[in-house]
């Protein structure tokens, strides 16, 4: 396996002091390679905003390191963390959170300005990113204007402009329709796979489960059992690799979302090296 | 960030119409009254200007004609006469007195004039003639006007009744007007033959006046010569110090206005905008970039109520004269400078407030639903 892009090593938060102490997060280690979709489940009220807002260095842990392309940001003093959040993440949000006043072109141009690109260039290249997402005809359309799928789009756009190691996505599919939310899922595994980049959620959106390639599932500040991920041969299902059928092959295990898929795929494999 | 700020600032124009009105309001408080004050002065000294004279001789320690009285003696003009640089002396009897017509009364600087004047005329005739002989007076048109009075009509100087013989223009103001008689009247209604008040001085065109006015004083006794120039502006000095309390408690009041509308709007934009900054902060905006936005917003506003407050100023200064011919408004460098540095002042102050919000304000915020 690839070096990780980004390592997270027993981080704690803690809040309060004495009786009022509270611990949101609780010495959780995580490491995501290049081109892993980690998917952080957990109910309410678990830490999974409060561990994101640490991965995406917005928020000092109490104890613990994080190191982003083997950058210990965790050490860095707080006004570097500006620059860290803005060349190393990409951050999608559950409400998109596009600025108002600006087009399309101009929310996902203005990010790479921060970082120092001169206005026509980051123009130039937010253009090009809206148009690989299926936006060219929308580049100067205000945000009142794209629907939730679109807005969503940009926000990823966004995201990518600074060429970032790891997207950290917070519920990116809550306000939109299935459909929609299959797709912004979609991308974010292209900007997985294809692009190599580390992408890290937080959902509550089971549908998500069958993008990852690891789930976590937090609970009281802690990762309670680690899920991983497989796809069913025969009917593409994504399946918790825990518990499930499986049968083995020459060089691998399979793993089947049922023992009707499990049978199917043996059944062929037999039929295929039968003598006819 | 300046697109960011000038998107912000004209996506609502509801708020930047508040914005930019409010100050230019402001801003034409200022801006009018230095107009009104400036116009007033440039009225007051009109005659000076106007007089034809390099060089003018007070009283010793007399500076100016407002609220100030001069005397010398006659045969002062002889020996300014004979001064070598100085080409001609006319000599004028002043007195502050009133323009009386039936029941009206207006405040007049009362010339009297001799015959043979070549000097300290009124700077412009429209009616009539331009030295009054004895019996005879010449006031200002807006006078006439106002009193109803034409050429040949009574009007009553220092006591005496005179007949309108010619109108000036340009020789009134909000504070006063100049009336024109004959020497030989002055002398008659305020007795004293033996003395002038000014000599109004015209020097060869190869002298100095400042040189000149210099032997003036030092050969002729104890007198005050001044270039026109310098006793123009110690006249427009006596009336700006007159009007200094007011004009100064005017502009605070101006300047206070400003900032408190200019003040409001920038928070009250920026607390709209209070999740967006979240965002970018977020995102990883540095706070001087946010910074720079809410100034640019400010800044903006302030111009544009600065460009609205000069051509409503300039409006006032073309449709004021109309309704009142004594007011006139001018708008000068300075006060244009003046009221740039208090909009500049009025757009930094304003964004400090908003900018403390944005110190303050946590990205992981937006993370929590929150910042809104």
């Amino acid at each position: 396996m690839s070096e990780p892009l980004f390592v997270a090593e027993a981080l704690t938060k803690r809040y309060g002091s004495g009786a009022a102490e509270v611990v949101a997060v609780r010495d959780v280690s995580l490491s995501v390679a290049p081109g892993e979709i980690v998917l952080i489940m957990g109910p309410s009220g678990s830490g999974k905003t409060t561990l994101l807002l640490m991965l995406g260095a917005l928020l000092r842990p109490t104890a613990g390191k994080l190191w982003v392309r083997s950058t210990l940001v965790s050490g860095l003093p707080e006004r570097k963390l500006p620059d860290v959040r803005l060349r190393q993440f990409g951050f999608v949000f559950q409400d998109f959170n596009l600025l108002s006043a600006l087009s399309a072109l101009e929310n996902v141009a203005v990010v790479a300005e921060l970082a120092g690109i001169g206005g026509g260039q980051a123009r130039k290249r937010a253009a090009h990113l809206l148009g690989e997402l299926g936006l060219g005809a929308r580049l100067h359309f205000l945000p009142e204007k794209l629907s939730g799928g679109e807005k969503q789009r940009v926000a990823l756009a966004r995201a990518l402009i600074n060429d970032p190691a790891v997207v950290l996505a917070d519920e990116p599919t809550a306000n939109l329709d299935s459909k929609i939310g299959r797709e912004i899922m979609r991308l974010l595994q292209r900007v997985a796979r294809e692009q190599g980049r580390g992408v890290v959620i937080v959902s509550h959106d089971q549908r998500l489960k069958e993008t990852a390639d690891r789930v976590l599932w937090l609970e009281d500040g802690q990762f309670k059992a680690m899920v991983t991920m497989a796809v069913d041969p025969v009917c593409g299902m994504a399946v918790e690799r825990e518990g499930a059928p499986t049968a083995e092959g020459k060089d691998q295990t399979y793993f089947f979302c049922s023992r009707g898929c499990r049978d199917e795929f043996l059944a062929e494999r037999l039929e295929a090296v039968a003598p006819r | 960030m300046l697109r960011l700020a000038l998107r912000n600032l004209f996506q609502s124009r509801v708020r930047l119409g508040a914005s930019a009105g409010g100050v230019a309001l402001a801003l034409l408080l200022i801006l009018a009254l230095d107009a009104v004050v400036a116009g007033m002065e440039r009225q007051l000294t009109a005659y000076i200007d106007g007089s034809g004279a390099d060089i003018i001789v007070a009283q010793g320690g007399v500076r100016n004609m407002h609220m100030a009285a001069s005397t010398m003696n006659r045969s002062v003009r002889s020996r300014v006469r004979a001064l070598p640089g100085v080409a001609a002396v006319t000599p004028i009897q002043y007195a502050t007195n009133m323009v009386t017509v039936g029941e009206h009364r207006h405040l007049a600087y009362i010339i009297g004039l001799p015959r043979d004047a070549a000097m300290g005329l009124p700077p412009r005739i429209v009616a009539g003639v331009a030295v009054p002989r004895r019996g005879e007076a010449v006031i200002d048109r807006s006078v006439a006007e106002t009193a109803g009075l034409r050429l040949g009509d009574e009007v009553k100087i220092l006591g005496m009744e005179l007949t309108v013989a010619g109108l000036a223009e340009g020789t009134a103001s909000l504070v006063n007007s100049v009336a024109f008689i004959a020497k030989d009247d002055f002398l008659r209604a305020r007795g004293d033959g033996s003395t002038v008040s000014f000599l109004m001085v015209r020097v060869t065109p190869d002298a100095n006046p400042v040189a000149v006015a210099a032997s003036i004083e030092a050969l002729a006794g104890d007198v005050t010569a001044q270039p026109r120039a310098s006793f123009s502006a110690e006249e427009r000095k006596v009336v700006k110090d007159m009007s200094a309390d007011v004009l100064t408690i005017m502009n605070l009041v101006g300047l206070l206005i400003g900032l408190a509308v200019m003040a409001l709007t920038i928070y009250t934009a920026t607390l709209a905008r209070r999740k967006e900054y979240g965002v970018l902060k977020a995102l990883g905006a540095r706070s001087g970039q946010l910074y720079r936005a809410v100034l640019w917003q400010a800044a903006v506003s302030v111009m544009l109520g600065l460009g609205l407050a000069v051509g409503a100023t300039l409006l006032l200064a073309i449709a004021l004269p109309r309704l009142e011919p004594n007011l006139t408004l001018e708008l000068t460098g300075g006060s244009l400078l003046k009221v740039s540095g208090a909009a500049l002042l009025i757009a930094g102050v304003a964004a400090l407030l908003p900018i403390r919000q944005i110190v303050a304000l946590d990205p992981a915020q937006v993370f929590r639903g929150g910042g809104r």
